[in-house]
């Protein structure tokens, strides 16, 4: 799968660029709130009012890139849990007015397969629409579904707009921090990893690529992928070494790692696995810069293009002397779920 | 409860306000006359629904019958003069 062009909204600028130009912002803030562009010349106001901020970071970022590429064939997102905000309203206002009359609005925005919709909607797409619904992997198997799609029509040229959302709701944050999820002390990102506490700090954004089975012109390609759920922190060598293994790659062959590590002493172990794994590797922590959430692998997928086409070098450590041109990433989420994505100049 | 009718108007439009999600406009933005369904403030379908619902929440009053609804949806004028008749809280 050959991504041609990519774009997204985060807690870094990416909305304008200047993030993979260099341009690092420390955050001292318990949440890391998605930085948003004006949305006045690209949604039509009559929709931007009614849209929760899921569903208006994914519009945002999908109709530039709709605007700059032909019309995809397809419209695959991965989200864990959709427009959440207006999900919690809807249903606060069942118990409120005794389920009596509600309002079409938060239920039509709640819905995780609003953004998808509303994007086919808005660009007037009538082809294969999908919404992956599947916790901290939804992106990874929005990325299976747009592999199963291009297998079925190899024969002619395709694209799919593929990517994911997150965003950040009060509530949901609130349980997740009682739970230990997110830290109860305030650092600042650049010092995120060296925290000795539980949890991390919470994020949020969207992020699209527009993908084909054509090569001409791509910027990257999305070689494989691989998921699994409750692995031991004893099994997750033998799970990367697989892997490779299945690629035809060695350790050597990696030229960079791009690791979920987010500072929760709980969980980073199995990281420091795979870094033991892959030595001296140059090595990005994604987390950094944009926090936790469930979706964090496609902004992690996006870093990694950027690196491929020689941006963002800022972020690597222990610095490639040469270009990367093959990108490891893995990431887990409660150590319960993780993925492996590769891509590849 | 508003019994005043400039305040109530003042009071609807607030509330349509919120209900509408149309944050950048004020109360006094909106005439009373001009049709809440077409250019001026481009409402649509959904917002009909939302309308009612507004209706039913804060003036206990539910709109059942779609042709009385199209003549009561109409304007800031005609929404207010219902909610005096028909008001139940």
């Amino acid at each position: 799968m050959y991504i041609k062009d990519l774009y997204a909204i985060s807690p870094q600028k990416t909305h304008d660029g200047s993030f993979e130009n260099g341009d690092w912002l420390i955050l001292n803030e318990y949440i890391y709130k998605a930085i948003e562009p004006s949305y006045q010349d690209i949604i039509p106001n009559a929709q931007l009012r009614r849209m929760g901020k899921a569903v208006r970071m994914g519009i945002g970022v999908s109709l530039p890139l709709l605007e700059r590429n032909a019309k995809p064939d397809g419209i695959i997102f991965g989200t864990a849990n959709g427009g959440l905000e207006d999900c919690i309203k809807f249903l606060n206002q069942i118990v409120e007015y005794n389920e009596g009359t509600l309002t079409p609005t938060n239920f039509v925005q709640s819905t995780p397969n609003a953004l998808a919709g509303q994007v086919a909607l808005l660009s007037e797409n009538m082809g294969y629409n999908m919404t992956h619904v599947n916790g901290s992997l939804a992106f990874e198997s929005a990325l299976l579904d747009a592999s199963l799609f291009f297998d079925e029509h190899k024969e002619e040229e395709k694209s799919i707009l593929l990517g994911a959302v997150e965003e950040i709701s009060d509530y949901n944050y609130n349980i997740d921090r009682l739970g230990e999820r997110f830290k109860q002390e305030l650092i600042s990102n650049n010092e995120l990893l060296n925290s000795k506490t539980n949890g991390s700090y919470c994020g949020e954004g969207s992020t699209q690529f527009y993908i084909s089975n054509n090569p001409e012109n791509s910027l990257a390609k999305f070689t494989a992928f691989k998921q699994s759920s409750y692995l031991s922190q004893n099994e997750i060598g033998g799970f990367v070494s697989d892997f490779l293994k299945e690629q035809n790659l060695t350790i050597s062959d990696i030229d960079c790692l791009l690791l979920g590590k987010n500072g929760d002493v709980s969980t980073d172990s199995w990281y420091q696995e795979v870094e033991q794994l892959f030595g001296e590797k140059p090595k990005v922590y994604f987390k950094k810069s944009v926090g936790e959430y469930r979706t964090v692998s496609a902004f992690a997928s996006y870093l990694a293009v950027q690196i491929l086409n020689g941006k963002a070098q800022h972020l690597i450590e222990n610095g490639a002397s040469a270009q990367p041109h093959t990108i490891l990433i893995y990431n887990h989420f409660d150590a319960i779920r993780h993925s492996l994505i590769l891509i590849q100049k | 409860m508003t019994t005043n009718r400039e305040e109530l108007i003042v009071e609807f439009k607030e509330h349509l306000i919120k209900y509408l999600n149309l944050l950048d406009l004020a109360p006094a933005d909106i005439q009373n006359d001009v049709p809440l369904f077409g250019e001026e403030l481009g409402l649509d379908s959904i917002d009909s629904v939302e309308l009612i619902v507004l209706l039913d929440r804060e003036y206990g009053i539910k709109i059942k019958n779609p042709t009385e609804g199209r003549q009561i949806l109409v304007d800031v004028n005609t929404i207010v003069d219902y909610i005096i008749a028909n008001r139940t809280k």
